[in-house]
Parts: C-alpha cells; structure tokens; sequence
C-alpha cells in the first residue's frame, strides 16, 4: 500500500486528511509537528507527503527543504494562507503542488494520484519525454502532437520542454523565465505571456479555454491532465 | 578705533616719567641709552592703548629728548648734524615699532573675535544636536538673547501679510530666499528693513528656509562680522531642521510599516483560523451517511461561509490599504479560466459562453486581484442567470472591455446607484447566497489597481458588468 505521511498540528485536520486517504486507499502516516514528520521519513518511509505550512516548531517552508532532502516522493502542501509568495516560495524549494484549504477530499486525492503519477512515470529511454498526447524530443527539437509535428520557435520550444519535464508539476513563472530566458529576465513575465499565447494557438484545440497549457494567476504554468 | 582722552593723559604722562628719570640720570645713562628709554612709552601705548596715543608719544617723547637731553639743553635747537640724526631716528623707530604693534594688537583682537565666535558657534551647535522638535525653539531664543528677537520662516510657508513684518521686510526675505543669500537689515539688499534675513544654505537656492533677526534694540547697524556669525548660525538651524524632519518622516514611516505588517498578520491568521474548522466541517460532512441531497446542501452552505469569509478578509485588506498590486502583463484568458475553474460547482449548472478572440492584446493587471474580481463577478452572474452566462472582451478605445453578462432579471433601478457599496442587495435577494461584500470588493481591488467597473443591462435582458483594462505594450526578446 502507497503510505503517506500527513504533517498537521490540528488533530481535525490530520484525522479528516487520514480518513479522506484510507477512502483513497493510501496508508496514512499521521505527524503532528515537524520534528515528528522528520522521524517518521526515516522510520515509515512514505512514498509521499501532505504537509500543512503551520507548525509550531518549525517553519513550514523550512520543512519542505528538509524532507526534499530527506524523500523522493511528492510534497503537496496544504495550506490556508493566501500570500502568492509563500507558495511560489514552497514550489520553488521542491514542493511538487499545494492544495488552499477548505479543500474537497476529493480534490485532494486527484491531485495526490496525479503527483504520484508523475514521480512514477518511467524516464524516457529513448530521449523523448511524453506527457498525454504530447511528445518532445529535445536532443532533435521536435515536438508531437497526437503524433503530428508542431513547428515551434526556440523559445516556445524550450518553454515546452521544461513544462512537459516537470510531467503536470506547477512550474513557477520565475523558475521558467530563468530557464528559458536566462537569470537576469526572471521578472519578465510578459516574454512568458507572449510565448505561452503563440503557443497554446499552436497547440489547443480551443486557444480561449485552454486545456494544455494552464495557468495559476500570479505562480506559474502547468500542463493539465491527461 | 577710538581712543578716549584718558588715552592721549596716559600716553603722555608716560613720556613726562622717562623724562623726568632721564633727566636725573642723564650723567650716568648717557644719550643713546636715553634716546631708547623714550621708546618705551612708545611701545606701552601702541600695544595697551591706541595708534593715536602712541603717535603723541612719539612726538612727545622727541620733544621732550630735544629740549631736556639734547645740548645744548632746554632749548628747541638742534646742534650738529649727529643729533638731528639722533632725533630722526628716534622719531622713524618710534612710528615704525608703534605702527607694528598696533598691527599685532588688530591681529590678536581678530584672533580674539574669531575664537569668541567659533566657541559660540560650537556652544550653538551642541545646543541643536538634540532630537525633539524644541531644540528649535531653543535655539531661536538663544540668538534672541544674543542679536535680537528670531524666528523662522519656511520656504512654502512665507506669508503674504504679517503682523510683526511690513511688506518691505517681507520682500526682503523673499529675496533672501530666491537669491539664496542675506537680505534686509545688515546686509546690501534693502538695508532699510527691520529684519536681516539669513537663508539656511547660502548659495544653493531652493533652500527650505530662513532665519529672520530683528535689528539690534539699540538701533545701531547690525555690523558685517555679526551678520557672518549670524549667517553661520542660520546655516547650522538649517542643517538641524533637515535632520529633525528627516528622522520624523524615518519615525513616521517606521510606525506606518509596524502597522501594516502587524494587520497583514492578523488577516493572515484570521482567514487561517476559518478556513481549518471550515476544512473540517467540509470533510465531515462529506463523510457522513445519509440523504446525499441534505449532504450537498449542507456543503453548499460550508462552503458559502468560506466565501463570505473571503470576501470579509478582501474587504479588510481594501480597508487597510494593504492592497500592494503587482501590476504585469496578464493574459485575461488565464484570470477567466481559474476563475472558472475556482466556480466549478458553482457554474455546473448553467451554460458558460466565451468569446475571446485569438488576438486579444494582454492587459495590465494584479494577476491574482484580477482574477479575484472576476471570482466574484462570475459567481454572481451564476447566482442570478437563469441558464446562460456570457463572458466577452474586446478592445475598443484603446483598452480592453471585458463583459459578464447574465440572463436573468437585470438590475433593480433602486439598486443601480449603490451597487457596488457593502450589502446592498437587490429586494428579496437575501436567498440567493452573496455574502453583501463581493461587488463592494469588485470595486475596491479595481480601483486599487485604477481599474473601472460598470454596470448596466446585458443586450438580451439581465445584468452586464464591465470591466475596462489597459492594454499592455509588449515586445519580447
């Protein structure tokens, strides 16, 4: 059984989360505090982890960095806060999503499904990275999809490839202008709106409802779910 | 310098007691040794007491060397060519060495104002290096002790009518002020007034201010080395103000800061403290068995709370000003999809129609405030649209319009003035779910990023609310 370890200090919260995972058919690995979820990634070895940004002796984005060390599986965080900063501060630092309270159960599991998909997915051996219907071969700059080559431009080329890298993952508008653009254009976000619009004309089957190329406003890009 | 006639009494009477030893002891002194006796008072009265007295000196002395020593004796005669030059020299010593100390007493009483003007500058100075606004006042009625009644007068504040200053001293210190340098009493321009005003930077115009000093009480003419001190002492008020003003508007903003973050703090744990039992309460009841209908309303009602209690920390945060909008390039398609995405349940059961085109420039927004104006813009069309909601934009008139149209009765004529004012509801409204503040937050998040809102009827009957946003101007590398 999948077990996952929930860090919570509100014993509401990490009973609710437990029964949502055991109607998920995960194995929950309850831990009030961050001292206790550190021990618990040693001792019960999750395959991942939901963790409240809250705790008492620990800050929760200092939390994130040291399980990211510590596991290889996804981090989803749950929190209650609404700076856009503390989250865009959490996906940097390896959280694979997070999820704003009040959450749905059903919600959490879907994104739950959806992160341990993509941290299972097999690497490509042959160099092309897949995502739903959507190919990308770096090495040869070519980019499928349903099998049919789309031309791209550099940029919109390379913007593909770290999106589709991150497999669904929530990509950060800075973390994309630095890869893409280069460290001095991380606040350049219009390149980013240019380029992902050129892209989902290209791409989307209907360019003013994206399905593809999704956007939370103010962090970042991910490719939906296929 | 002046010398009183005590003066002159003392100087000569200083000769009449070298002559009267000389004349005893002329046997055993001898001439020359004589001769320079004659200097000494001289030399006493040209450094003690004054050019003037020294010159009588001098003069006396060499009469009184002619008449009682020089033979033949007590007469004015000269004999011999030696002793006219014995006279001259004298004489020529006797002017040169007065000449010399008169010299040296100026440079002394120089050394002597200077000094004395220094130390009370210095005095001045530490007098202004405290950090409460009355080092002013203070400093003010220190120069009042000293040259006259002071007071200060600000750049932006130099009154048009005065009652202490006629129009005459006023423009005096309005020259002061535009050629940055010392006007009125004392100085070259308009000498006349009752006033010297002396500017906080001499030189640099656009200074912040003056200091005005009342002519002196004795009615004599302000001298130039008082108006130097007082200039200094002007410059020093000057250098204090910047400072005082600079460390209020440090404090100021400092207090303005502590009170921001600490309202940020409080919001940040109020919505937390909501939103947990709010989570819970969800859950709960989505666990429960039973009537699924009774469980959906019940969760309908949850999560209207969270709503409501959204829309209370928006409307916090609109009336603390901690609104801080990053405006970007923002892709309203993106803004219109998460918000679509946010009212999924909501919109569930009504048709939502989109018409962007494919070429719609990109906006200038707070992505996130964008898309939360657009949460509540959306959810209330969904509460009172009938089957249809429409969502279009469009540039027109050089910025983008952005309509939400609904399909259901429109908008009341009572309601259209105060729409978007807190809690106004349409009549009988109170069953449709809006928490009262959503519009009212619509309103606060546009205008903090100097957006427009509107409201008017939609083409085929129903509500039509309109959101006007600049176009953003973008090049990519």
């Amino acid at each position: 059984m999948t077990r996952v370890l929930v860090v919570d200090d509100e014993a509401a919260i990490l009973r609710l989360v437990a029964a949502v995972l055991e109607r998920g058919g995960f194995g929950a690995v309850p831990a009030a505090t961050a001292r206790a979820a550190l021990a618990e990634v040693e001792h019960a070895v999750p395959d991942a982890a939901i963790i409240d940004l809250g705790l008492p002796d620990m800050d929760g984005i200092e939390l994130i960095a040291a399980l990211r060390q510590r596991m290889t599986g996804p981090l989803i965080v749950l929190t209650a806060r609404d700076a856009t900063s503390d989250k865009i501060a959490t996906l940097d630092l390896g959280a694979d999503d997070y999820v704003t309270k009040p959450f749905d159960g059903d919600e959490l599991l879907a994104r739950l499904r959806a992160a341990l998909r993509r941290a299972g997915r097999a690497i490509a051996v042959d160099g092309v990275l897949r995502h739903g219907a959507l190919a990308i071969d770096p090495a040869r700059h070519d980019l499928r999809l349903g099998g049919k080559q789309v031309a791209l431009t550099p940029r919109e080329f390379a913007v593909m490839e770290v999106l589709i890298g991150a497999g669904g993952r929530l990509v950060t508008h800075a973390d994309l202008l630095r890869r893409v653009w280069g460290p001095a254009h991380v606040g350049d976000s219009d390149y980013l709106r240019v380029v992902v619009r050129a892209l989902r004309l290209k791409l989307e089957a209907d360019p003013s409802a994206p399905t593809l190329i999704r956007n939370e406003p103010g962090i970042g890009y991910r490719l939906g779910e296929v | 310098m002046r010398t009183s006639p005590a003066g002159y009494l003392i100087a000569l009477a200083g000769v009449a007691l070298v002559a009267l030893v000389t004349h005893a002891a002329l046997p055993h002194l001898g001439l020359a040794s004589a001769a320079l006796l004659f200097l000494l008072p001289v030399l006493a009265a040209s450094v003690r007491v004054g050019t003037g007295p020294a010159l009588v000196a001098a003069a006396g002395g060499a009469l009184a060397f002619n008449f009682l020593l020089l033979p033949p004796r007590f007469t004015f005669r000269i004999d011999g060519f030696d002793h006219v030059v014995s006279v001259a020299v004298f004489l020529a010593v006797a002017l040169v060495t007065s000449r010399l100390a008169a010299e040296l007493r100026a440079r002394e009483a120089e050394a002597n104002a200077r000094a004395a003007a220094n130390a009370e500058q210095a005095e001045f100075a530490a007098l202004l290096s405290g950090d409460t606004a009355d080092v002013l006042t203070r400093a003010l009625a220190w120069i009042a002790a000293r040259y006259g009644t002071a007071r200060l007068i600000d750049r932006n504040a130099l009154p048009a009518e005065d009652p202490v200053l006629s129009s005459l001293d006023l423009s005096a210190a309005g020259w002061a002020l535009q050629g940055a340098e010392a006007a009125g009493h004392g100085s070259d321009t308009m000498p006349a007034s009752d006033w010297s005003f002396l500017p906080f930077a001499p030189g640099h115009p656009g200074g912040s201010g003056l200091v005005a000093v009342a002519r002196p009480m004795s009615g004599t003419t302000r001298r130039a080395e008082e108006m130097t001190q007082l200039q200094a002492l002007a410059r020093l008020i000057g250098q204090a103000r910047d400072r005082l003003a600079l460390a209020d508007e440090r404090q100021s903003r400092e207090r303005l800061e502590d009170r921001d973050a600490l309202r940020r703090t409080l919001l940040a744990a109020m919505a937390h403290d909501f939103r947990t039992p709010l989570t819970v309460l969800a859950g709960e009841v989505a666990a429960l068995d039973g009537d699924p209908a009774a469980k959906d309303r019940t969760l309908a009602q949850v999560h209207r709370l969270g709503a409501t209690m959204d829309d209370l920390v928006g409307a916090a945060r609109i009336e603390g000003g901690a609104l801080d909008p990053q405006i970007e390039a923002v892709d309203l398609i993106d803004c219109i999809d998460a918000a679509c995405d946010r009212l999924a349940s909501a919109l569930a059961a009504h048709q939502v129609e989109r018409t962007l085109p494919a070429d719609l420039p990109l906006v200038a927004a707070d992505p996130v405030l964008l898309t939360h104006i657009l949460v509540n813009l959306i959810g209330n069309a969904a509460r009172h649209a009938r089957a249809r909601i429409a969502i279009a934009a469009s540039p027109e008139d050089g910025s983008i319009q952005l309509h939400v149209d609904d399909d259901g009765v429109g908008i009341a004529d009572d309601l259209q003035g105060r729409l978007f004012d807190r809690f106004a509801r349409g009549a009988g409204s109170d069953r449709e779910g809006g928490s009262g503040l959503g519009l009212a937050i619509v309103k606060g998040f546009a205008d903090a990023m100097a957006l427009t809102v509107s409201a008017g009827a939609a083409p085929g009957g129903g509500a039509r609310f309109t959101l006007a946003l600049p176009q953003r101007q973008v090049t990519v590398a």
